[in-house]
């Protein structure tokens, strides 16, 4: 089991973003995987993760296409950037790319 | 829930639209919004929302599009559901053609909470592939509501 924070984020903050959420967990719960998600959108930053969430996790997921707010809290952690509708469009890839950076794979 | 009732009725349904285009769609259901008294200025929205289209599609597949825009000229955050008679090109994620349309609705200034709320737990609803089909299947405005209100 692999323990996943992530982030997700869209230019307007209204529908990516939260598609975005829903995806990751919906393909890390098909995995056997742990995550938890911020959303940063147009209601402000729900489901804010703990220092502790992210001390905990063994990779982040930046799923976004705009700029991440508070990004000094993940300095050291293994992430994994990548767009809001490659996560819509394909969640099992994104959620295994997540994977191979934890187990050391080439991307 | 009461909200839910105020926030989507049937006039936020159009069923048998008949847009010729992506842009002929999001005009038409500006027009729809304009009409409910959602925004102010349907031209000016269907520019807001097509500005927004340019920079990522919003056809994110299973023939479902959710064009949207933030704009002044919004009152209320609010959105239209639409079903298109013939599939529309929409530059979608999977290439597959759009039949189903939400146009969402939001103002620049950050309006009521709520609606945004709902309009972000539809979006994360369209991640259902059981909900998907069954939006796909219905064809009265009655059980288009109930799913989307469910």
């Amino acid at each position: 089991m692999t323990k996943i924070v992530a982030i997700t984020a869209c230019i307007a903050g209204i529908a990516h973003t939260y598609m975005a959420a829903a995806n990751l967990k919906k393909y890390a719960k098909k995995e056997g995987d742990e995550i938890k998600v911020e959303t940063q959108g147009a209601m402000g930053i729900e489901n804010k993760l703990s220092s502790q969430d992210i001390e905990d996790a063994d990779v982040v997921i930046f799923a976004v296409d705009t700029s991440v707010s508070g990004k000094e809290r993940f300095v050291g952690k293994k992430v994994l950037k990548i767009g809001t509708s490659e996560v819509i469009k394909d969640g099992d890839s994104a959620i295994k790319k997540a994977e191979d950076l934890v187990n050391g794979k080439k991307q | 829930m009461e909200k839910q009732n105020n926030f989507l009725t049937k006039d936020n349904i159009v069923l048998n639209l008949d847009a010729k285009s992506r842009e002929d769609a999001i005009a038409q259901l500006s027009e729809v919004l304009y009409k409910n008294g959602i925004i102010t200025d349907a031209d000016k929205f269907t520019r807001d929302v097509l500005k927004r289209e340019s920079m990522t599609t919003t056809g994110i597949g299973k023939h479902i599009a959710i064009p949207h825009g933030k704009s002044t000229a919004i009152k209320v955050p609010s959105m239209v559901f639409a079903k298109n008679k013939t599939p529309l090109k929409w530059n979608s994620l999977d290439g597959s053609k759009v039949t189903m349309i939400f146009l969402m609705a939001v103002s620049t200034n950050n309006g009521d909470k709520e609606h945004l709320k709902m309009l972000a737990h539809l979006s994360g609803k369209l991640m259902d592939d059981s909900f998907v089909s069954k939006l796909n299947k219905a064809n009265k405005t009655k059980d288009i509501l109930n799913l989307l209100e469910d």
